[in-house]
């Protein structure tokens, strides 16, 4: 069962090479860092699972940092240090971007640290997030779960997919729901609502909200970080479930 | 990689050079900085927008008024002194072909003497060996100092300049001077027509392969003049193409009259060719 999540968002420029000389991410990596390290802590974890939203849902995933894919290959910056090829960016073919966040913020926090990967697909139906989260919750008694999910990307004027109007804000519903451990919230998330305000992380937190509702604990939750300083919404949070 | 001041320059950093002329008549600022403090002025300005080295000259490069070497030191020495007093960590080069002021802005602080009439006083390198300061080495085609060209002609305008300047540079390493401090010009305009400066910026990267840190002033020269058919004054935006493609071609220190515009270039470009990162990246990347 799930006795501990932490949320991340997956945005490229949490990748330091990706943003030229100036971190202009760096407050917002200090927190997803914060919040895995909070997970890492959690005593006694049997599995570390990371789940992160991608094209087509899958499992044990593996391959490299996918920094190429958004800024070439000639870019003598993008390599780690001066010398030779960036070593943190592992081998073999790119991951899906949420994936590939989550090695780079594993690789800082605690290098080496044994996880699964769990891709689910971004429009997964209710039965594939169900069944996505009772693999991830199985197996193990003791597991503790890294969610990759973005939120939206429609409501500020600056925002990339700038909407006017919606019935239902769905970055204040995941916002609530993230505060205040709501599983049910995140379950009742609309689909088509979520895709038509670009919140790409929907399907991946309702696998989390799954996979905890199925161990029954009362969940603990604290949201560390809900802003969107280049347009799209971020969350932060760590949950702990209360029966661990 | 190039050392200046005991600083070392990775091959893909660019420099910026400022101009400052000690002389009533050099032929854009026509004496703008003749006086010491319009001219500690320039130096303070220069230095703010990021100069990394201040090129002192007390005589104009074109034909004029008759300055000999008492005069060119009235007119270089103290202010060498002076400028290396208020930026101890300044890089000073100063312009001169002569070995007489050579020693004597060394003794005053200079760290590079900008030899522009390539070799014409052989004792200049040996200065620069003496005390341990770089050199630049020019190809002039042969053109005595302060001379124009009158019907210039090269079999091949690139290969004499390298091979010209290359030889300088081995010469000057020869006598001692570091050979992470000689560098290598191919002189825009000096002894050259249009049609061979434009040929030396198009085929700047055979200087670069040679190895030897390479130079250029381009500054609102007269081969971008009769390019754009523009008069001094309005030749900024030549100067700047003209550097872009010497930046891409690999070209390390630029002597430059506007030194923002240029570094920005120069910024630009290294960020085109992959070899330094743009300032900030968010675009798209949210």
């Amino acid at each position: 069962m799930i006795v501990a999540t932490a949320v991340c968002p997956h945005p490229p420029l949490l990748l330091r090479e990706l943003t030229g000389a100036q971190d202009v991410a760096a407050d917002l990596r200090g927190v997803c860092e914060s919040a895995v390290s909070v997970l890492l802590a959690t005593p006694d974890l049997d599995r570390i699972v990371v789940v992160g939203g991608a094209d087509a849902s899958g499992e044990g995933l593996s391959g490299r940092v996918p920094t190429r894919l958004y800024a070439g290959a000639a870019q003598r910056g993008l390599r780690a240090g001066s010398r030779g090829r960036d070593t943190r960016s592992g081998t073999g073919e790119p991951l899906p971007l949420s994936l590939g966040v989550a090695r780079r913020l594993l690789d800082t926090v605690a290098p080496d640290t044994p996880v699964e990967t769990v891709a689910v697909a971004w429009d997964a139906s209710a039965a594939e997030v169900e069944r996505v989260a009772r693999s991830v919750a199985g197996g193990a008694e003791r597991v503790g779960l890294l969610v990759m999910g973005d939120g939206g990307a429609r409501w500020g004027v600056r925002e990339p997919g700038h909407l006017d109007t919606a019935s239902v804000d769905v970055d204040e519903v995941v916002r609530h729901a993230l505060a205040d451990g709501d599983t049910g919230a995140l379950a009742a998330l609309d689909p088509e609502e979520a895709a038509d305000q670009m919140v790409a992380g929907r399907a991946a937190l309702q696998v989390m909200a799954s996979a905890v509702a199925l161990g029954g604990a009362s969940v603990g939750a604290e949201l560390l970080y809900a802003d969107a300083p280049f347009g799209v919404t971020y969350f932060v949070a760590v949950w702990s479930c209360a029966s661990c | 990689m190039l050392r200046l001041r005991g600083r070392e320059y990775g091959p893909d950093a660019t420099l910026v050079m400022a101009i400052v002329n000690r002389t009533r008549d050099s032929f854009y600022d026509n004496g703008a900085t003749w006086d010491d403090a319009p001219a500690f002025e320039r130096v303070r300005a220069v230095v703010a927008e990021g100069a990394d080295i201040v090129d002192i000259g007390g005589v104009k490069a074109g034909p004029g008024e008759e300055v000999d070497a008492e005069e060119e030191k009235r007119r270089t020495v103290d202010f060498v002194a002076a400028v290396r007093a208020e930026f101890p960590d300044l890089v000073i080069s100063v312009d001169t072909w002569r070995a007489s002021v050579g020693r004597a802005v060394c003794e005053a602080g200079a760290d590079l003497l900008n030899d522009a009439w390539g070799g014409h006083d052989p004792r200049l390198a040996e200065v620069a060996a003496e005390f341990g300061v770089g050199l630049v080495c020019t190809h002039t085609g042969g053109l005595a100092p302060r001379t124009g060209p009158l019907r210039p002609s090269y079999d091949d305008v690139v290969r004499d300049a390298i091979d010209a300047t290359v030889a300088l540079a081995e010469r000057a390493v020869s006598l001692g001077v570091d050979p992470h401090s000689v560098l290598i010009d191919p002189a825009h305009d000096f002894n050259k027509n249009t049609w061979h400066s434009l040929e030396l910026t198009r085929r700047l990267d055979e200087m670069t392969d040679t190895g030897w840190p390479v130079l250029v002033a381009l500054s609102n020269k007269d081969f971008i003049g009769e390019t754009l058919d523009l008069p001094v004054g309005e030749r900024l935006t030549g100067t700047l193409a003209a550097t872009a493609v010497c930046a891409w071609h690999g070209a390390q220190v630029y002597r430059v009259h506007e030194v923002t515009p240029t570094r920005r270039v120069l910024d630009m470009v290294s960020a085109i060719r992959g070899v330094a990162p743009p300032a900030r990246t968010v675009r798209g990347l949210a």
